[in-house]
C-alpha cells in the first residue's frame, strides 16, 4: 500500500512541478501555451542521454533545465507577434515537432524504441526508502518553485506580467516592452517543465516519443484549469484531484466488478471531462481560485 | 446551486476514503493466488488488450474449475496499461500493493514490461509478457529469472524472414517498416540476419502511420529495384501500401508478418493484389488440442476465431503454464518454488499435454511436457521461446502453408 500511494505521491509532484510552470505561463501572463509537453520531453530526453552516457544525476538535472530554456528562446522569438489563440497553435505545433524530432533523430534518442535503462536517482538505497528519497526530491524542487513563484508573484517583474496579461496594450502605452517579459516568462517556466522531465526520466526509467503527446499538456491544463488560474495552490490541488480521477478509477473498478475495464477507461476519461464541464459551469476560477477579482 | 469550497474539500475527502471501504474486499483469502491481468486495453495495444484480458479470465476460470492449481484457486485483478509505461507503472504497483497479485501477466509494449519489470523483480512475483525487446531477456531487466517471454523477439522474426528469403532465392532485398519499435525490430533483425549471410539490403524506408497514401515512401522503396520487400508493418497500412503498390503494375515480391497479411486482407484487397505474397507467423500451434481449447474459449468470450489475436493465445497460455509449475511446485509453495518448476513442465522431457487437468493428472505419473495454444512453448535459459515460424504463401485469395522453417 505505502509503495502505491508514494508512487502516485511522485507522479502528482511530477505533474505540480509542470503545472507551476504553467500556472506561470498561463495563469500569470496569459499565454496560452499547448506545447508544455514539449519542454517535458527535451528535458526528459536530456536527462536520459547524460543519465545513460553515465553522468551523475547532479549533472543531468541542470542541463535539462538548460536545454528545456534553451528549447523555449527562439519559440519565444517566433511567437512573440502572436497572441492569444495563434501562439497556442505555434505551441502546440512546437511540442509536436520536438516529439517528431526525437522520434527521427534515432542516432541520439534510439527513435521509436526509446531509451531504457535510464539509471534511478538514489540507486545506492533500495524499496521504499529509494522511492521516499525521490519524493523527498520532488518535495524539495517544488518548495523552491512555490518560493520562487511567490517571491515572482510579490516582485515588479510579477505586476509587470500580470498587467501584460491583463491589457497588453495598455503595457506598451506605458513604455514597457512586453516581449522580453513573454520570453522570460516562457523559459521559465520551460525550465520548471525540463525538471519535472528530468525526473520522469529517472523515476520511470523508460522514454520513447509515444509518451510527450499533446495529451500530457492536456492533462496539466486540466490541472490548473480545476485548481484555479493563477495560484499556486490551484496548481497544487488541481494535480492532485487529476490524479484522483485518474487513479481512483481503478478502485472503483475493483468495487464495481461488472464493468469491464474497456468501459472503465473510456468512463475514466468521461469523469475528467464531466469534471471539467462542471468546473466551468459552477466554478470558473477553479477550486483555489481567486475570489478577489470576479 | 453553488458549491463553496468547505463542500468541495468534504466531498474530495468523501472520495479519498472511498477505497478504504472497500477495504475488506481486498482481504487475502484462504487458499488463493492471485494474478493481475495487465493488459493494454486502450491505446494502440487495444487491438488485442481486451481479448488478451478475456483469454486470461477464461483461462483462470478453467482451471478453478478444474479443482485449482495447487490446491488453491486463481483470483484475478484485471488492470489497465493504456499502452503506456506511467500509466502501466503504477498500475502494476497497485497489483502489487493492494491486490497483493505474486505474477503479473500479459503486459504488451516493449516499453510498459522494461518498466514494469524491476517493479516486480522488487517484489518477487513473476512477470510473464509478449513483448519484442531483446533487453527484456537479459540483466538488469530479467536478472532474477522471474520474467517469461511467450512472444518471439523481434531479432527472431527477422531472422526468420532473413532465412526465408534465401531460401525462396532472393537476391535483392529491401525492407518497409512502421516507425514503432515492433516494425523497426522486424526490419532491423532482417538486416541483421541478411547481412550475417554476406547479402545487402538495397533500402530500408520507415514510414509515419496514420497515413492516407504511402505513394512517396513506395516510390523510394521501388527505385532501388529490389526483388522482394520484407515488411515490418500493421494490417491498415500494409492494405493500403499493396494497393498503391499493385497499380505501379510493379512485379516486386513481399514478405509480410503474419498479424498483417491475414484473411481480413485478402478480403481487403481481393485475391489479384495478393496474389503471391508471402505471409510468415510464429505459429500458433493450431493443430495442438491446447489450440482448440483457446479457440472454443475466444470465441464465446469475444466473438472471433482465436487466430485473429495471437496474443490472446500467449495469454492462454500464461495462465495453464503459471497453473501447472504451481501444480508441480505442490500446495502452499511460494513464488520462488513456482518459478524453479516453470521449465520442468513446459519444455521437453515428459509426458506431452495440452490442457491443464490433463497436465494435472500426468503430473502424478511424472513429468510433463505442456504444448501451448500459443507455440510449443519451451523456454530457454533466459526465459524465451523460440516458436517454429510458418511460412504462407497467399494464392488465389486463400492463405496456404508451405513450409515450416526452424532458427
Amino acid at each position: 500500500m505505502d509503495a502505491y500511494l508514494i508512487a502516485i505521491a511522485i507522479v502528482t509532484g511530477i505533474y505540480v512541478l509542470m503545472a507551476l510552470g504553467l500556472n506561470l505561463q498561463y495563469g500569470l501572463t496569459g499565454l496560452i501555451n499547448f506545447g508544455h509537453v514539449g519542454f517535458f520531453c527535451v528535458g526528459a530526453y536530456a536527462a536520459a542521454i547524460l543519465a545513460s552516457r553515465g553522468w551523475p544525476a547532479a549533472a543531468t538535472f541542470p542541463i535539462a533545465a538548460a536545454v528545456a530554456v534553451a528549447a523555449a528562446w527562439p519559440l519565444g522569438l517566433v511567437s512573440l507577434r502572436l497572441r492569444d489563440d495563434y501562439f497556442a497553435i505555434v505551441s502546440l505545433g512546437f511540442s509536436e515537432v520536438v516529439r517528431l524530432v526525437a522520434t527521427s533523430e534515432r542516432w541520439l534518442t534510439n527513435g521509436v524504441q526509446g531509451i531504457a535503462g535510464i539509471p534511478r536517482l538514489f540507486a545506492d538505497l533500495s524499496g521504499t526508502t529509494q522511492a521516499l528519497a525521490v519524493l523527498a526530491l520532488l518535495l524539495v524542487l517544488n518548495g523552491l518553485a512555490i518560493l520562487a513563484m511567490r517571491r515572482i508573484v510579490a516582485s515588479p517583474f510579477g505586476r509587470m506580467i500580470e498587467a501584460i496579461r491583463d491589457n497588453e496594450e495598455a503595457v506598451r502605452a506605458l513604455g514597457k516592452d512586453p516581449a522580453r517579459f513573454k520570453i522570460q516568462v516562457l523559459m521559465l517556466g520551460a525550465a520548471l517543465a525540463g525538471v519535472s522531465g528530468a525526473v520522469y526520466a529517472h523515476y520511470i526509467g523508460f522514454i520513447a516519443p509515444e509518451q510527450f503527446v499533446p495529451l500530457v499538456t492536456f492533462q496539466i491544463w486540466m490541472a490548473i484549469v480545476m485548481g484555479g488560474v493563477g495560484r499556486v495552490s490551484g496548481a497544487l490541488v488541481g494535480s492532485g484531484l487529476l490524479m484522483l480521477f485518474l487513479e481512483g478509477s481503478r478502485f472503483l473498478r475493483d468495487l464495481l466488478p461488472f464493468v469491464s475495464e474497456v468501459e472503465m477507461a473510456s468512463v475514466r476519461i468521461g469523469v475528467v471531462g464531466l469534471a471539467l464541464i462542471l468546473f466551468t459551469l459552477y466554478r470558473p476560477q477553479g477550486l483555489m481560485g481567486d475570489f478577489t477579482r470576479r | 446551486m453553488s458549491i463553496d469550497r468547505r463542500q468541495t474539500l468534504a466531498g474530495l475527502a468523501g472520495t479519498l476514503a472511498l477505497p478504504l471501504l472497500g477495504r475488506s474486499a481486498f482481504a487475502q483469502g484462504a487458499g488463493t493466488f492471485r494474478i493481475g491481468a495487465l493488459n493494454p486495453v486502450t491505446g494502440s495495444g487495444s487491438p488485442y488488450g481486451t481479448g488478451m484480458q478475456k483469454m486470461i479470465l477464461a483461462a483462470a476460470e478453467m482451471v478453478n474449475a478444474a479443482g485449482g492449481a495447487g490446491g488453491r484457486m486463481f483470483e484475478v485483478f484485471a488492470e489497465d496499461t493504456q499502452t503506456n509505461p506511467q500509466a502501466a507503472v503504477l498500475a502494476a504497483k497497485k497489483l502489487i500493493e493492494i491486490n497483493k497479485v505474486q505474477a503479473i501477466l500479459g503486459t504488451w509494449a516493449s516499453g510498459v514490461s522494461l518498466a514494469v519489470i524491476p517493479l516486480t523483480n522488487d517484489a518477487g512475483a513473476i512477470l510473464m509478457h509478449t513483448s519484442g525487446a531483446p533487453a527484456l531477456s537479459v540483466a538488469p531487466s530479467n536478472a532474477k529469472g522471474l520474467g517469461y517471454r511467450f512472444q518471439a523477439t523481434n531479432d527472431r522474426f527477422g531472422r526468420a524472414f532473413a532465412e526465408i528469403a534465401q531460401k525462396e532465392g532472393f537476391k535483392r532485398p529491401a525492407t518497409m517498416a512502421f516507425n514503432n519499435a515492433s516494425g523497426i525490430g522486424n526490419t532491423e533483425g532482417f538486416r541483421k540476419a541478411w547481412e550475417a549471410k554476406g547479402g545487402k539490403v538495397l533500402e530500408a524506408v520507415v514510414y509515419e502511420p496514420n497515413q492516407p497514401s504511402y505513394r512517396a515512401e513506395l516510390q523510394k522503396v521501388l527505385a532501388a529495384k529490389p526483388d522482394v520487400i520484407v515488411t515490418g508493418s500493421y494490417l491498415a497500412d500494409t492494405t493500403i501500401i499493396l494497393r498503391e503498390w499493385f497499380q505501379t503494375g510493379d512485379a516486386t515480391r513481399w514478405i509480410i508478418p503474419g498479424w498483417a497479411a491475414n484473411p481480413d486482407l485478402v478480403k481487403a484487397l481481393g485475391p489479384d493484389v495478393t496474389e503471391g505474397l508471402f505471409s510468415v507467423d510464429s505459429i500458433s500451434n493450431e493443430e495442438a488440442p491446447s489450440f482448440q481449447m483457446y479457440d472454443a474459449a475466444y470465441r464465446k468470450a469475444v466473438g472471433q476465431p482465436g487466430l485473429s489475436n495471437v496474443y490472446g493465445a500467449m495469454t492462454w497460455d500464461m495462465v495453464v503454464t503459471l497453473a501447472l509449475a504451481m501444480e508441480a511446485a505442490g500446495p502452499g509453495a511460494d513464488v520462488a518454488a513456482i518459478n524453479a518448476k516453470m521449465r520442468d513442465v513446459a519444455n521437453p522431457g515428459g509426458t506431452k499435454v495440452y490442457s491443464f487437468a490433463e497436465g494435472k493428472a500426468a503430473l502424478k505419473a511424472g513429468k510433463i511436457n505442456y504444448e501451448g495454444a500459443s507455440s510449443i512453448l519451451d523456454f530457454d535459459a533466459a526465459g524465451d521461446v523460440t516458436p517454429d515460424f510458418g511460412v504462407s504463401v497467399i494464392s488465389k485469395g486463400k492463405i496456404e502453408r508451405r513450409y515450416v522453417t526452424k532458427i
